[in-house]
């Protein structure tokens, strides 16, 4: 499984306004991360809008290390434009910047996908996990730990 | 799936659906089973809940007054869910046994184990993760080895608590006053998730090593009697070969590598792996006191799931002995069919004495005895010994084995007790006599499943008079399936 790269600073509600969208077109996007049992270290997530960032071959739109304080940890996304997206997050309970694995390269620390996408012995893939975000107010959930 | 079930489904295949060749074969075998009153299928039967301690009923002789303690013993013991079933042997739900005897009498319990594979199943009322034999269905997920754990091979006792063991995923920890679940165990913090062999080895002094297997690399695992990590250290293997078991000196680990050898990544696990009988079987001695410190030794083909503890001799000379196949066919091909109420017939397993050289020579010496599920008098375990316990007797119309032997390796012979075919018989335990210290001085606890009486047995042998009979057996009202490999804990 890659690792997620490792990203400095936090990433607060930045405007992604595509080039030529109006803005009554945009699209706000709350994202939710729900069932977290240890409430310490970060979440650090990406969010794309396509397969080839997604898999790590384009930038994404968005790499965002969160804060856990409680149970959920939400952040919101303003001026995106509509289409379909994918989150690949994971929670960096020793803050050290990495998804830790153990010597046979499995994750140690908790990870998840957009949908609840799952895992087979490999991260779940951009079909699977991508959603749609409309025009207007969006709000996507995912459960991780 | 029980008789009942299977004819029903006969029935209905007879009246609504063509009659397939494997359900033909399975009726037949059924049919023979019947005529000599036989229903093996029992031993491959789902356990639906877990058993309360109960007493079992003394059907058999006199229990020795010095034998007290607890046999714990684990194997699958759940396979079918309304919604699926798992498609092979090894892929049922963990179910922890003990058998406890105190005084000449004995009870039975059985749990389940509680992982997290189960209470994902119960809940989507189907078999979905996958495993050894078993393909992943809709609703599987697996982030890491322990989601498909169904800790269903073995049982060892450390530092107070049970550890159940399976082979590619963590040992789970368990009360042993009443076989509940604690949890999965991890060594250390960063190990999380790690494979852990289901045959561990002790050394004399009580650590206790085991190995965990990806490819052609493994862990090697150290770890004290009280359950205390002492050392894990990655080694390379020559070999991608399929690893069950592995053996030890005083001074050595042994890692037989046979030719089953791991060319892809994919379920069911087996489906990894392919038999190359061009490559031999290797097998890599490691130094314990320095893993670096390496010899490798050259062997013609051959599949094994058991070895024997191993012994080293003064001029250096090591030996050991293992249950030898010409291949690894069970591992795909019966341990599938039994889920489906038939079985293909085999090559027995053969005990072989297997002798590394000082100056780099191998040989095997097959004995000719039919022999699985190895056991030695563990006060001999590193040290030269004269005998291998041994299941032993198989029969053409049942799977498994139906007697309980020991072999004698300095004279050249077995004593040996046959149940008949309607017995199918399990890994034989020693208990040592207490005050007693000569080779096999105690006895041997086997189960059986009585597929006559439908019942689950526990038979108590002298160790050193095999073909005289068990000198007792207790008898349950509950028949559990065949379980795999278990330890006895004194009182």
């Amino acid at each position: 499984m890659k690792s997620l790269p490792l990203f400095l600073g936090l990433v607060l509600g930045i405007s992604v306004l595509a080039p030529g969208v109006r803005a009554q077109e945009t699209a706000s996007l709350d994202v939710t991360f729900a069932g977290l049992k240890a409430t310490q270290g970060v979440i650090m997530f990406t969010l794309v809008n396509s397969e080839e960032a997604y898999n790590d071959k384009a930038k994404p739109v968005a790499a965002v290390m969160l804060p856990v304080a409680a149970a959920t940890a939400t952040r919101t996304f303003r001026g995106l434009a509509p289409g379909r997206y994918a989150i690949k997050a994971f929670h960096d309970l020793n803050g050290d910047g990495k998804m830790n694995a153990n010597p046979f390269g499995i994750p140690t620390e908790p990870f998840a996908f957009s949908n609840n996408a799952v895992a087979n012995m490999s991260p779940a893939k951009w079909a699977a996990a991508s959603f749609e975000v409309k025009a207007g107010a969006n709000a996507h959930a995912i459960t991780i730990d | 799936m029980d008789r009942r079930h299977f004819l029903q489904t006969l029935t209905g295949a007879a009246a609504t659906a063509v009659l397939t060749p494997e359900l033909a074969q399975a009726a037949a075998q059924l049919r023979q089973g019947a005529a000599a009153g036989i229903n093996w299928q029992v031993a491959f039967s789902d356990v639906d809940a877990d058993l309360p301690r109960a007493p079992l009923k003394l059907v058999h002789g006199r229990a020795p007054k010095d034998l007290a303690g607890s046999l714990y013993r684990n194997g699958p013991g759940k396979f079918h869910r309304p919604g699926g079933s798992v498609d092979h042997w090894f892929d049922g739900d963990g179910l922890m046994r003990a058998f406890r005897v105190s005084d000449g009498a004995a009870t039975l319990e059985a749990r389940f184990i509680d992982t997290p594979k189960r209470r994902v199943e119960a809940a989507a009322n189907a078999i979905v993760q996958p495993g050894f034999g078993t393909a992943r269905k809709p609703g599987a997920q697996v982030r890491n080895a322990d989601d498909a754990n169904s800790a269903n091979i073995s049982v060892m006792s450390m530092g107070g608590e049970l550890w159940a063991l399976w082979e590619a995923g963590s040992p789970v920890a368990m009360d042993p006053k009443d076989l509940s679940t604690r949890g999965m165990k991890t060594l250390r913090d960063d190990l999380v998730h790690m494979p852990f062999l289901a045959h561990p080895r002790r050394d004399p002094g009580g650590d206790v090593w085991s190995l965990g297997l990806s490819g052609a690399q493994a862990i090697v695992w150290r770890v004290a009697a009280d359950g205390a990590l002492k050392s894990a250290d990655m080694v390379s293997l020559p070999t991608a070969s399929y690893v069950h078991d592995f053996t030890a000196t005083k001074r050595h680990l042994i890692v037989i590598l046979q030719p089953w050898v791991q060319d892809r990544m994919v379920m069911p696990y087996a489906d990894s792996f392919t038999w190359r009988p061009e490559l031999g079987s290797k097998v890599l001695v490691l130094d314990k006191a320095d893993l670096t410190k390496r010899r490798i030794y050259e062997l013609p083909p051959f599949f094994a799931f058991h070895f024997g503890s191993a012994w080293e001799e003064a001029d250096g000379t090591l030996r050991f002995d293992g249950c030898f196949t010409p291949d690894a066919r069970f591992a795909t091909t019966n341990g599938k069919a039994f889920m489906k109420g038939t079985f293909e017939p085999e090559p027995d397993p053969i005990l072989t004495l297997v002798t590394l050289r000082p100056d780099g020579r191998a040989t095997l010496e097959p004995t000719g005895v039919t022999a699985e599920f190895p056991r030695v008098d563990g006060r001999r375990s590193g040290d030269a010994r004269r005998y291998t316990i041994h299941a032993t007797a198989t029969a053409a119309n049942t799977p498994l084995f139906h007697g309980v032997a020991t072999y004698d390796w300095k004279a050249g012979k077995s004593d040996s007790y046959d149940f008949g075919a309607s017995h199918l018989v399990e890994e034989a335990v020693f208990v040592a006599r207490p005050g007693g210290t000569e080779e096999l001085d105690g006895w041997l606890l086997a189960p059986s499943v009585n597929t006559r009486a439908r019942a689950t047995e526990l038979h108590v042998f002298d160790a050193r008079r095999i073909a005289a009979g068990p000198i007792c057996t207790w008898r349950s009202e509950h028949v559990l399936p065949v379980s795999l490999h278990g330890v006895f804990v004194r009182a």
